[in-house]
């Protein structure tokens, strides 16, 4: 994995050391925060329980004073009459919504808040420990509604007989809307034996159809919301709830946490902004010493770099530009010491290879002198047949010579390519039809890729395969295969030439290339030379490759062409 | 009858009228402020529990859908309050082949709301819409006419037993005489109407706001003549306590519901649906029936009304009433399987009824659930129990049963006396028929009658000349307002 770049790690490194502290203090922050509303939130859910409590205490106590009164004062004050207007009347007189009365057996006489049930045994929902509330049926519509009511009850005498007079008001949506709104939560009252609610409208305590009310206090997930409630049994089977959404708790959790993403985003901004500009003067005398470096080791070393501060940064800068130099001077001299090496070496080569032929020419004369000299002469004809083996000799010495000649003249003269776009497979397949006629033994497998074009010269590159195909060819005057085929490789695109020949020595490989390096009879060491040169001047190379079981292999190998 | 409005004649006979009254309310020592006699214009406002959503002909049960059908459109025939047979676009009719066939004829005045007059052919096909429809009453005249059963089912096109004979005769032919035929035409979906379902009744509509409001104006060219009042407003979709306030407020010149003109044309039923359980036991309906403490019921909750085990109102009861075994005494509480039943009920009784019935059935330990609606919808909704205050759709009796019968399984013993009544055309032997099957329906328990209550129609008592007839419809045609 590749290490990011120094700059950017100095800017990591400045945004860890500032954002670490900045997220630790908020984090901090919001934790006090949450603790700290939270138990404001469960103060407020208790003291909800006991005001809401204490105000049904006073609903039982009213309903208790006001059915004492009615039965003590309004039964024996009302005259004859037919009993439901005067029980609507004493209902409205004491302000009783639940009023009825009952004989000893429990039958309704007459009822005001379920007028319908008269002469009927009274079937009230009951809570056990005669607690003061009870599940009334009301009339509502053509039918009747169950509501739950604080009453109270007292016994007295009507028309002669003992009876049982039971008020009080209804657990209505008014009240507990009024109580909700008083203490700024949710009320509810939870009738456990029946399984159902009394809520005021709207609230979200009747999504919780299963409500968990063992527990004292808790919260739970109503709809899209969390609500924290508190729970108290006003008697047996019927609790009291408070409940507070956690909206509020969580709107301001959210504030703090919005807050502190802004400061947090503030800094981040502050933080990139400076690690920016401190990395980039850090960052950029290093960054000008490394591409200068790069720039050297590709063999610039004309190249400096500004030197803008006295510190260690500006000492690297001097040391470098020193070196740099340094090194111009000593590739000054090393390049001078080369051509005096290559012209020594070419002198070598030339002094060599004219001197060859020289000597057996030398040798003709001389013995064509010692012929003429000798005493006696030799027989007629003798003479003029060493002559004309004298005079062949010499020829035949001076055409080498002449070859010899004309090849370094090849190699001097070797022309500058005309690149244009130029198919290397046809290219190879025209050169092919010139050599394979004169190798018959040579069997022939090709293998051309398609559209494989190259910027060249294509007549250099025919003379730099014809030598390749030469080569291979030479070295299966017995017959063998030679193969050829054109190929895309990583580099570019590439024309091969593969023989089954005896292959390359290990110990020439080096010296492959070299002008006048030969390993074959008459060869003048050129042919490959003169390859490799075509190759570099389009920007390729040439490669030889000599497998263990024998056979040499030579890939061309040229760039694709730039697109333009 | 009154004639056409308009010219010198219709100047003389109101003058006449006026006097008539005048020396009638002299004579009689009416109340003050009618003493004036009737007068024509003015407008009345009436508010009902519901209105129809259209005014197409139908058996409109209701109280606000009957009253619209009664304003809009007119009938060949009507019922007098002793059931007999009154001319309406029909003036007059005959019969032949021992009442195998009746010839009706079109009165000379009869006319639709647009001018043009009332023809054979508008009759043939309105009929021929009628017979195809809902209700007992096209149910009973498919029956007898010849034909008419096929034509029903959608069986046949053709329908011999009914046809015009000129532009203002028509005939009806019977398979055999049958007592109640020519009473079917009464149904209020047995109107005529002409071309676009323009109707003939007394008062042209104006405006339908569907189930909401209907404002209708005189019909001058009415067959018995332009009704007093200028315009009816009539307005619905009022729950039972918003009709009172408006009565009593004085928006509204008669209310449903309030006391002022009533008849008791209608029968409060509990209909127990005998294929659900807890109601496919005869002993549960039987339970039902015995629990309801009738007399306390109306004596407490149906001022006017009155307590009966009897199906049919009284004014449909010929005769005596025959006597009735007694109930047997219900068990104190049922034995019944979990869950609900619903009720349904019809807006057109008042809400203690329905709360009282609950209350009996709750004591049973039923547990029930209320759903108030209109009439039509409570008639057929499929409910365990429908309450009902039921107003035949024609005031006839065995047509009355007939209807009845088709509101519940009825026994086999009760659908064959019908079948014998309807072919009985001896008045005596025909209501002993119907006497043996409203109480074999009566028996059967799926049907529990709790007594008999009045349609009311009430205000502030400017409004004189209006009528409840014996379907129970409110009758506006000879009504006029005080100034």
């Amino acid at each position: 994995m590749t290490r990011p770049g120094l700059r950017r790690r100095l800017v990591l490194a400045f945004l860890l050391v500032t954002l670490l502290p900045l997220f630790l203090l908020s984090a901090a922050v919001a934790v006090f925060l949450s603790r700290g509303l939270e138990r404001a939130t469960r103060d407020r859910l208790e003291a909800g329980l006991a005001a809401a409590r204490a105000r049904f205490a006073a609903l039982a106590d009213r309903a208790r004073a006001r059915v004492a009164a009615a039965v003590a004062d309004d039964m024996p004050a009302l005259g004859p009459g037919d009993d439901d207007p005067i029980l609507h009347e004493i209902a409205r007189r004491r302000d009783l919504a639940a009023l009825e009365l009952l004989d000893g057996a429990g039958i309704v006489i007459a009822s005001h808040h379920w007028p319908a049930g008269f002469g009927l045994p009274d079937r009230d929902g009951l809570f056990p420990d005669g607690a003061p509330y009870r599940i009334e049926s009301v009339a509502s519509g053509y039918g009747a509604d169950e509501r739950l009511a604080v009453v109270a009850e007292a016994r007295g005498r009507w028309r002669g007989r003992g009876v049982v007079l039971r008020g009080g008001s209804f657990v209505d949506e008014e009240l507990l809307g009024g109580l909700a709104a008083l203490m700024g939560l949710e009320v509810g009252l939870y009738d456990e034996i029946r399984g159902r609610w009394t809520l005021p409208a709207g609230s979200r305590l009747g999504t919780w159809t299963r409500p968990a009310l063992g527990a004292a206090r808790g919260e739970v997930r109503l709809g899209d919301a969390r609500v924290r409630w508190a729970a108290t049994a006003l008697c047996r089977g019927l609790l009291l709830v408070v409940a507070a959404p956690e909206a509020a708790l969580e709107q301001t959790l959210n504030e703090v946490r919005r807050l502190a993403l802004t400061a947090a985003a503030l800094a981040l901004l502050g933080t990139l902004g400076g690690a920016l500009f401190v990395s980039g003067r850090l960052a950029r005398p290093i960054r000008e010493l490394a591409e200068a470096a790069r720039r050297v080791a590709e063999g610039d070393l004309t190249v400096s770099v500004p030197v803008r501060t006295d510190d260690e940064l500006g000492a690297l800068a001097r040391a470098f530009n020193d070196m740099t130099a340094e090194l111009r001077v000593s590739r000054s001299r090393q390049a001078q010491a080369e051509r005096v090496a290559a012209w020594r070496e070419l002198a070598r080569r030339l002094a060599h290879e004219l001197k060859k032929p020289l000597f057996p020419v030398q040798l003709s004369i001389e013995t064509l002198r010692r012929s003429l000299d000798r005493e006696p002469p030799p027989p007629p004809g003798e003479f003029e047949a060493l002559f004309r083996e004298a005079s062949d000799t010499i020829l035949q010495e001076l055409r080498s010579l002449a070859r010899v000649i004309e090849s370094f003249g090849d190699l001097a003269r070797l022309p500058r390519p005309h690149l244009a776009p130029t198919d290397l497979s046809r290219v190879a397949e025209q050169v092919l039809g010139l050599y394979q006629p004169g190798a018959p033994q040579v069997r022939v497998e090709t293998e051309y890729a398609q559209g494989l074009t190259v910027s060249g010269d294509a007549e250099l590159l025919a003379r730099a395969l014809g030598n390749l195909l030469a080569n291979a060819l030479e070295a299966m005057p017995d017959g063998g295969t030679l193969r050829v085929r054109t190929l895309t490789v990583p580099e570019g695109v590439a024309v091969e030439v593969e023989d089954t020949g005896p292959g390359l020595p290990a110990d020439q490989m080096a010296q492959l290339f070299a002008p006048y390096h030969t390993t074959k009879p008459g060869g003048t060491g050129l042919g490959l030379a003169i390859a490799q040169g075509i190759a570099a001047e389009h920007g390729g190379r040439i490669e030889a490759a000599s497998p263990p079981g024998g056979g040499a292999r030579f890939r061309l190998v040229l760039p694709r062409p730039k697109p333009s | 009858m009154k004639p056409p409005a308009g010219g010198r004649a219709t100047l003389l006979h109101v003058r006449l009228r006026v006097l008539s009254r005048l020396l009638l309310a002299a004579f009689l020592g009416a109340e003050a402020p009618a003493a004036l006699g009737p007068r024509y214009g003015g407008e009345l406002r009436v508010g009902v529990p519901d209105l129809p959503s259209s005014l197409v002909p139908g058996p409109a049960p209701g109280l606000g859908p009957r009253l619209a059908a009664g304003l809009v459109h007119e009938t060949l025939v009507g019922l007098t309050s002793d059931g007999a047979l009154a001319p309406a676009l029909a003036a007059s009719w005959t019969a032949v082949a021992e009442g195998r066939e009746w010839a009706l004829s079109i009165g000379e005045s009869a006319r639709f709301h647009d001018g043009r007059p009332v023809t054979a052919e508008d009759a043939v096909r309105s009929l021929r819409t009628f017979l195809r429809g809902p209700g007992a009453a096209a149910a009973a005249l498919a029956r007898a006419l010849d034909g008419g059963a096929a034509f029903r089912a959608r069986q046949a096109e053709d329908l011999p037993g009914l046809a015009a004979l000129d532009s203002r005769r028509l005939a009806l032919r019977l398979d055999a005489p049958a007592a109640s035929a020519l009473a079917t035409l009464a149904s209020p979906a047995a109107a005529i109407t002409g071309a676009g379902g323009v109707g003939a009744g007394p008062f042209v509509p104006d405006l339908l706001v569907p189930g909401q409001r209907l404002v209708a104006t005189a019909f001058a060219a009415h067959a018995r003549g332009r009704p007093y009042l200028d315009r009816v407003r009539v307005t619905g979709s009022f729950g039972p306590e918003e009709l009172a306030t408006e009565a009593h407020a004085g928006r509204v010149d008669l209310a449903a519901g309030e006391p002022g003109l009533e008849a008791l044309a209608a029968s409060l039923l509990l209909i127990l649906d005998p294929r659900r359980p807890p109601f496919d036991r005869p002993e549960t309906r039987a339970a039902v029936a015995a629990a309801i403490d009738r007399a306390a019921l109306v004596a407490r909750l149906v001022p006017g009304g009155t307590a009966s085990t009897d199906l049919l109102p009284p004014s449909l009861l010929r005769g005596p009433e025959p006597p009735r075994p007694p109930l047997e005494a219900p068990p104190s509480r049922l034995v019944l399987p979990d869950g609900s039943v619903v009720l349904a009920v019809s807006r057109d009784l008042p809400p203690p009824v329905s709360q009282r019935v609950l209350a009996h059935l709750t004591a049973l330990g039923l547990r029930v659930r209320v759903t108030a609606m209109d009439a039509a919808a409570a008639l057929a909704a499929p409910a365990e129990l429908r309450l009902l205050a039921f107003a035949p759709e024609v005031p006839e009796p065995g047509l009355a049963l007939e209807e009845l019968s088709a509101l519940a399984p009825s026994p086999r013993a009760a659908l064959e006396r019908l079948e014998e009544a309807r072919r009985e055309t001896d008045a005596p032997r025909r209501r002993a028929l119907l006497a043996e099957a409203h109480d074999a329906l009566r028996r059967e328990g799926s049907i529990v009658a709790l007594g008999h209550a009045p349609v009311r129609f009430g205000g502030r008592g400017r409004v004189h000349g209006a009528r409840i007839d014996a379907a129970g419809r409110l009758v506006l045609e000879d009504a006029w307002v005080e100034p």
